[in-house]
């Protein structure tokens, strides 16, 4: 039967891909699961043991969490916001071809084919310069300024979300040019006929037409912000004057050996997850989805 | 009226792409300076005489004699290729097979299965890297390339199946069914004629998994140790800061030098990897 | 060479039940056209004989073997798309030489087949080229080449011109029917225009909703069309439908309707006698009107007023009313006529047709 053989091909092409996927992903999750229920830890002398939920109940109650916690959610949201507006104003400005276009993406690729946790200490060098050199003292000023104004590890978090708006604008700026041109130029053409302030096409049609982009590069913008640990790490040169979710777990895990609590802190990031994905998969069709 | 278009295209497009371009392309203008700057002068006071922040006076490639003489920064950008190439072919080839599946066969739960592989991309390694610790002990691949060529595909599969299930969707299907009635199976007409037109989206999906594999941190941090192990984006970080001691020059140089393999993929496939990435997206 | 049969031939998508038990005999050498208004399933029914599409219920064969479970490759067929489906990373050679390469063909056999295509088709020329590189008309001619190298005992077209300029489909329809005279393959031809139809098919398939309308050749289908819609189908403008209610008057029958009132001819009238005092459908096509002069008949012939003038050169199209109904006539060019004119018609007693009105089927 040619349906009967269709379906064993797919199975067969699917095999790699969910196997590695299914060892190397499902299997570690579960682990996570079970291991936040324990308090496992290599340098433990006793047994490990099954503690229930006593690992959350002891992060409810750290004010340590609810700080990390806060601060993810002001990183995330505030990065995401602001690489959405750049990428999209990036994304419009290319939709047109002009002279040299090739070279300009190549410019605006390059934050992110550069690997980060280089391209960070450029950034590390270039906010918080070590004492003697040339502009350390503008940038000490800098530091002083922004912390007193707004408290204690203010210029920590600035520098890390500008690096991360560095990294992820341009980035979401292609995706969304990729948006752009799979939108008929028809459409674009028809609304210019019919209003002449740009103002008004730009919220009428491109932003509706976009939806499904842009709503796909909020949670791209969103869980990679969520999850961040090696960038916020790195800038902050492992001192953490603000701990987020992912470099308190790592900190606890790597350095604590506390497995146990290390996982449980982990999968507090799975509830945000999952509420922004199920927002998303509202506003628009899953990707698998076939157009007619 | 010509005037003020022109006025207008200054405003609303040379300027705004400048301010861009300039701020993107600043931080590796700052490395380069600080790559080839002495040592002198490079930690010289704000208000000394002839200081001049933006620029390098005396240029000099001394960091980067150090860079390859006295660290073994050379062994880092190997392991890294190696790493990059080999988890980026498998990631790559699961990827092929399956994106062909869920864009062109007709199969139970061809949904459930595409959302899953998806939603999988998204699962950061910060929820991971705790598990993957264990099974790599475990398995006894700590300190060793395998631990990476193997947990690599978790984040690039999904992502490479998803890019390529999207291209494939943009070509004609009667191209297959034409090569099926010529005498092809579905196998063959998915390798005679569709992976070979679907080159500049594999091309993409190719090149992202690389520049993916290449910058990767966090597993590569926790899982090599041993200082000749390394890749790059580990090695600059963790063996030129020693303690306090940041190596400045050295690690701007190991930052420049270290990318540019990235660098050079990207500039030879731009218009590729574009046309990869928006034909893709139409579907 | 073969024949095609297809036995309650059903295809079902989820939602949709495209195909709906379908019964045909392709016989050997015979062209056949199948044609429909868009989505009747005529698609459905080539891909199904392709393989390409899973048969719900029903059977079909090729030549003598049942090909319900082969796939497409082993069932000896060529089909040509409309979009064309010419590999566009292969040269016009190899894009002809494809099929026969995956069939293990020496060499110098497939110099020898691609050479004597092109040299058919005109397109020696182009043997070299991408895809990308030839026009429309070309790319149509190298998809039929593809086709004909293999030397198929069956050709499948799925409207493969309708994607060309109306002077070069003209063209291309003339040249596809010299080509089926000179090889002679049994072909299949998925179109939705009823003139290339009427022109290229020996026998012709009318579909609607899934369902066959009717079979048969293209001068049957014009002359006795078997129900309402092929009637209405078949020929250019189409015909003229008017509601009428069959009455009897002076020992005769009429059909009559405000504005209009003929006679039912000696012909139809045994026909119509069980309808007597109930609604029929008169159909008269368009060329079978002309202007009446004293020598009409005047039981056949009616007065209509112009509303509209279409001259074509070769003939004039006249909208007409008679009453309430619209009516479209084509006249001699010589015909003077202007918008508002008073025109008396007389039709062709001979090819009046009647419908039923339930039914919709011919009386
Ligand atoms: N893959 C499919 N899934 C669901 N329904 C389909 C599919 N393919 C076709 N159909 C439906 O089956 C019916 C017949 O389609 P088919 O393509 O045979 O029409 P067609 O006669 O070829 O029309 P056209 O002249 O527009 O090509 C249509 O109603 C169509 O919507
Ligand atoms: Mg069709």
């Amino acid at each position: 039967m040619g349906r009967a053989r269709d379906i064993r091909l797919a199975y067969l092409l699917l095999a790699p891909a969910l196997l590695l996927l299914l060892t190397a992903l499902a299997y570690p999750v579960g682990w996570e699961v079970w291991t936040s229920l324990t308090d496992l830890s290599p340098v433990n002398d006793h047994p490990t043991s099954f503690v229930g939920l006593d690992n959350y109940r002891r992060l409810s109650g750290d004010p340590a969490f609810w700080r990390a916690a806060a601060n993810t959610v002001a990183y995330a949201a505030l990065t995401s916001a602001v690489k959405l507006a750049l990428g999209l104003g990036l994304a419009l400005l290319l939709a047109r071809p002009f002279r040299g276009r090739a070279l300009v993406f190549l410019a605006i690729f390059l934050p992110w084919a550069y690997p980060a946790s280089v391209s960070v200490i450029g950034w590390y060098w270039t906010l918080s310069p070590p004492i003697p050199t040339a502009y350390s003292v503008f940038m000490g000023n800098m530091k002083y300024a922004v912390d007193g104004a707004l408290g204690g590890g203010a210029w920590a978090f600035v520098s890390v979300t500008l690096f991360n708006i560095w990294r992820g604008s341009s980035f979401i700026g292609i995706f969304l040019l990729a948006g752009i041109n799979a939108v008929p130029p028809e459409l674009f053409e028809c609304a210019a006929l019919e209003s002449k302030s740009a103002w008004r096409r730009f919220w009428l049609v491109t932003v509706p037409l976009l939806k499904p982009f842009l709503a796909l590069a909020v949670f791209l913008a969103l869980t990679t912000a969520f999850a961040d640990l090696a960038n916020v790490w790195m800038l902050t040169a492992g001192r953490i004057v603000y701990p987020v979710l992912g470099t308190h777990a790592y900190w606890l895990a790597i350095h604590g050996g506390q497995f146990g609590p290390a996982s449980a802190l982990s999968l507090t990031l799975a509830p945000f997850l999952l509420a922004v994905l199920f927002v998303l998969f509202r506003m628009f069709d899953p990707p698998d989805q076939e157009r007619a | 009226m010509l005037i003020e278009r022109r006025w207008k295209k200054w405003v609303f497009f040379y300027i705004p792409l400048t301010i861009f371009v300039l701020g993107t392309l600043f931080p590796f203008y700052w490395m380069l300076v600080t790559a080839i700057r002495p040592d002198a002068e490079l930690y010289r006071s704000w208000r000394a005489v002839n200081n001049a922040p933006f620029w390098t006076v005396q240029p000099t490639l001394e960091h980067f004699r150090d860079l390859m003489e006295k660290t073994t920064f050379p062994r880092w950008l190997w392991n890294t290729f190696f790493i990059a190439v080999i988890s980026t072919g498998i990631s790559l080839a699961c990827g092929l097979l399956a994106g062909y599946a869920l864009a062109r066969l007709k199969f139970p739960m061809a949904g459930a299965l595409g959302t899953s592989i998806f939603v999988t991309y998204l699962v950061p390694p910060t929820l991971l890297f705790i598990p993957l610790a264990d099974i790599i002990r475990d398995l006894q691949l700590g300190n060793t390339p395998w631990a990476l060529i193997l947990t690599y595909p978790t984040f690039l599969i999904p992502f490479s199946t998803w890019l390529l299930m999207g291209y494939f969707k943009t070509i004609p299907k009667e191209l297959e069914e034409c090569a099926r009635i010529d005498g092809a199976t579905r196998f063959g007409a998915m390798t005679r004629i569709i992976f070979p037109i679907a080159v500049p989206g594999i091309l993409s999906a190719g090149i992202f998994a690389f520049t993916l594999s290449w910058n990767e941190f966090i597993y590569a941090l926790i899982f090599l140790s041993s200082p000749e192990r390394k890749t790059v984006p580990v090695g600059v970080v963790s063996e030129l800061i020693r303690g306090d001691i940041y190596f400045w020059g050295q690690l701007m140089a190991g930052a420049l030098l270290g990318s540019i393999p990235v660098a050079l993929v990207y500039s030879f496939f731009v218009e590729y990897y574009v046309t990869g990435l928006t034909g893709s997206v139409k579907g | 060479m073969a024949q095609v049969m297809m036995k309650d031939l059903n295809k079902k998508y989820d939602e949709v039940h495209a195909v709906k038990d379908v019964n045909l005999h392709i016989r050997d050498k015979e062209f056949v056209v199948l044609v429909g208004p868009s989505g009747c399933g005529k698609s459905t029914t080539l891909r199904m004989v392709a393989g390409l599409e899973e048969i719900t219920a029903g059977e079909i064969s090729i030549g003598d073997r049942i090909v319900n479970d082969l796939p497409p490759k082993d069932r000896d067929i060529a089909m040509v798309f409309q979009n064309y489906a010419l590999y566009p990373h292969m040269t016009v050679y190899d894009n002809m030489a494809f099929g026969l390469k995956m069939r293990k063909f020496p060499k110098t056999e497939i110099a020898k087949r691609v050479g004597e295509a092109a040299e058919i088709l005109g397109i020696q020329e182009l043997l070299k080229r991408k895809p990308r590189q030839l026009s429309g008309g070309q790319r149509q001619r190298v998809a039929v080449g593809r086709a004909i190298v293999r030397h198929p005992q069956v050709f499948l077209f799925d409207e493969p011109l309708s994607n060309l300029d109306a002077k070069l489909r003209v063209q291309m329809r003339v040249e596809l029917k010299r080509l089926h005279d000179r090889l002679e393959t049994t072909a299949i031809y998925v179109t939705h225009d009823q003139v290339e139809a009427m022109t290229l098919g020996d026998r012709v398939v009318v579909m609607k909703d899934g369902w066959i309308q009717q079979v048969g050749e293209p001068l049957e289908l014009y002359g006795h069309p078997a129900n309402r819609f092929v009637a209405g189908f078949i020929g250019s403008p189409s015909m003229n439908f008017v509601e009428m209610t069959v009455a009897d008057a002076n020992g005769a029958l009429w059909a009559d309707t405000p504005g209009l009132r003929v006679k039912v001819p000696p012909a139809s009238a045994a026909r119509l006698g069980p309808y007597k005092g109930q609604r029929v459908t008169l159909g008269i096509r368009p060329e079978d009107l002309r202007v009446a002069t004293g020598a009409d008949a005047a039981d056949y012939s009616f007065d209509t007023v112009v509303e509209v003038v279409e001259p074509l050169g070769s003939e004039i199209l006249l909208d007409l009313k008679a009453g309430p109904n619209v009516i479209v006539a084509r006249v001699d060019p010589t015909v003077r006529a202007k918008h508002q004119d008073k025109m008396r018609l007389s039709l062709h007693p001979e090819r009046v047709h009647f419908f039923d009105n339930k039914t919709e089927l011919a009386i």
